[in-house]
């Protein structure tokens, strides 16, 4: 027996001619994806759209995410006194809280300037003016420390202020940061689900685009089997194949979650200008674009390789 | 080299194409495989090359029981096997060139290994100026002789061939069959299925007879008596 431990080397669909190498076998399997433009271009733009649905979506709470964490710092407790308390009883609460612990900042805001606020914000205006007596308490702005500015820390400082006998109300808005907490969750486990099923479809749409491939090579694959090809060196090819659609159905994903991206980003600046916040939207960073390519690569490579297990192997050759 | 032992062979649908088949060919050895058509000389071949399986017995090549082979070590098997098939198996989309390199592109031979060999080999079946040409620019016997050159580039210790000489004028094909005898020359065991009586009429090789699957002779006899 000769050869019998000799491994096989280039392909036969890809280049015949020379035992190239396999960096030159990988760039003329490249062209070879033109021969059949549009089942190509198509299992490409499939591949592209699958991965960009659920690589937007994480882009999107990824963001959502750094904007709570923004407001979440930022939280402050509205203290608002009881009307009896005069002025000096309530620079000497803002004395005592400023003593706690977990307080970084308190902020005194008079009846007066609260007033003007108001009538700032509000647009009531001169209206407000006709009123006897101001009717707005003195209100204090307290900022926790950031070890105390979590929802659960938060609220137990609340409740020692509410404590204090000077203070009528104390408000806290947890509430609503539970909540997004809890539809960032959500829309993390949509983004996982959504990408689990895309890409087994991207390997079901792979996989049959390289059948049909194979197919049409059936008779080239029936003779290289005749002549002792090993299923290995006639695979190669058709694996490199769905190696290049991973990478363009990969470029292509990354290219349209930059463009949403973007164009998302233009929306969310704008409206977090009305709220005052400085916004700037986050694209996805190199790691994430390469796990993004990463993926692409692995379905392409994974789709092609069922395919090549299951029709290169049904494929025999025929002396008739 | 190869041995069959108590071989039949029946295809789907019940037809049996060989009845207890026993015959065995040693290594150097070169043969002739007649009989009339639809006797089951292909049915023979494709049974060494693992194309099909027997139905009942062994065939052995080369010391390896068919039987016993794995479906990832067919290739290895096939390549110490040159063949030669009715239909030229050639890959029409490919030049005459790359059809005889593609057993030694298998093997991973370097281009210039392959380039001497190829060219060798077309010499010798008298192609060497349809180099660069397509399988459907030449006529069938040309086609046969790519076929037979593509058999014997690489080299193997058995050579099998269909009716090789199936579409050729006398004179080829007894250049043909010179051909085969060189590489019997130098140790290589050549068994040849054909219908030309005349052609081995003029030779002294061992001449196996299939009728209706049934091996009448395998030539021994005929053979000693010439020595
Ligand atoms: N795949 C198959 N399925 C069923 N029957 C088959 C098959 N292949 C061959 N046969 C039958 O087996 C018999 C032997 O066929 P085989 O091809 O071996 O004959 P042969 O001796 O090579 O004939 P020829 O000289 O015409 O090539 C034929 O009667 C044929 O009909
Ligand atoms: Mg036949």
């Amino acid at each position: 027996m000769k050869n019998n431990t000799q491994k096989t080397s280039p392909s036969l669909i890809a280049r015949l001619l020379s035992p190239i190498h396999q960096g030159q076998q990988l760039i003329a399997s490249f062209h070879d994806l033109w021969r059949t433009p549009m089942a190509s271009l198509m299992t490409i733009l499939v591949l592209g759209i699958s991965l960009a649905l659920p690589a937007t979506l994480h882009l999107f709470s990824k963001n959502a995410e750094r904007v709570s964490a923004q407001w979440q710092t930022a939280a402050e407790i509205s203290v608002f006194l009881k009307m009896s308390v005069t002025e000096a009883s309530a620079q000497n609460l803002v004395q005592r809280i400023k003593l706690y612990p977990q307080v970084q900042q308190v902020r005194y805001i008079s009846a007066d300037d609260a007033m003007d606020q108001f009538k700032k914000l509000s647009g009531f205006g001169n209206a407000l003016s006709y009123l006897d007596t101001n009717p707005l308490p003195i209100t204090l702005l307290v900022t926790p420390t950031q070890r105390h500015s979590q929802p659960m820390a938060a609220k137990a400082l609340l409740e020692k202020i509410q404590g204090e006998r000077e203070v009528e109300q104390g408000k806290l808005d947890v509430e609503w940061l539970t909540r997004l907490e809890a539809i960032m969750v959500l829309i993390k486990d949509i983004v996982f689900a959504l990408a689990a099923l895309l890409s087994f479809s991207v390997v079901l749409i792979i996989g049959n685009t390289i059948r049909l491939a194979i197919l049409n090579q059936k008779d080239a694959i029936a003779v290289m089997k005749l002549v002792g090809a090993t299923d290995g060196f006639i695979q190669r090819p058709y694996l490199f194949t769905g190696f290049w659609y991973g990478v363009l159905g990969g470029l292509l994903a990354s290219a349209t979650v930059s463009v949403l991206g973007r164009y998302l980003g233009l929306a969310i600046s704008s409206l977090a200008e009305l709220y005052e916040n400085q916004f700037s939207m986050q694209g996805l960073n190199l790691q994430e674009l390469g796990v993004l390519l990463s993926i692409a690569v692995f379905l392409g490579l994974l789709g092609s390789y069922i395919s090549v297990r299951k029709h290169i192997r049904s494929i025999e050759p025929n002396a008739d | 080299m190869i041995d069959f032992k108590n071989v039949n062979k029946t295809y789907p649908g019940g037809f049996h194409a060989l009845k207890n088949i026993n015959f065995s060919l040693q290594a150097g050895e070169m043969a002739f495989l007649t009989g009339h058509s639809g006797a089951g000389k292909s049915t023979l071949l494709k049974l060494i090359t693992l194309m099909e399986k027997p139905t009942s017995g062994q065939v052995i090549i080369n010391n390896s029981d068919l039987s016993k082979v794995s479906y990832s070590q067919v290739p290895y098997i096939r390549r110490n096997i040159g063949m030669i098939f009715q239909n030229h198996n050639l890959l029409m989309d490919r030049t005459v060139f790359d059809n005889v390199a593609l057993p030694l592109v298998i093997e991973g031979l370097t281009p210039r290994q392959i380039r001497k060999r190829v060219e060798a080999a077309l010499d010798k079946v008298g192609l060497s100026s349809k180099l660069k040409c397509y399988p459907y620019m030449l006529s069938g016997g040309e086609q046969q002789r790519v076929g037979i050159a593509r058999a014997i580039v690489n080299k193997p210790p058995i050579i099998l061939a269909d009716e090789p000489t199936g579409n050729l004028d006398p004179k080829l094909s007894l250049d043909i069959i010179q051909l085969f005898e060189d590489f019997n020359a130098v140790g290589v065991c050549v068994l040849i299925a054909t219908h030309d009586l005349g052609l081995i009429a003029r030779m002294k090789y061992r001449n196996l007879t299939l009728t209706q699957g049934k091996m009448i002779t395998d030539g021994l006899a005929v053979t000693e008596a010439n020595e």
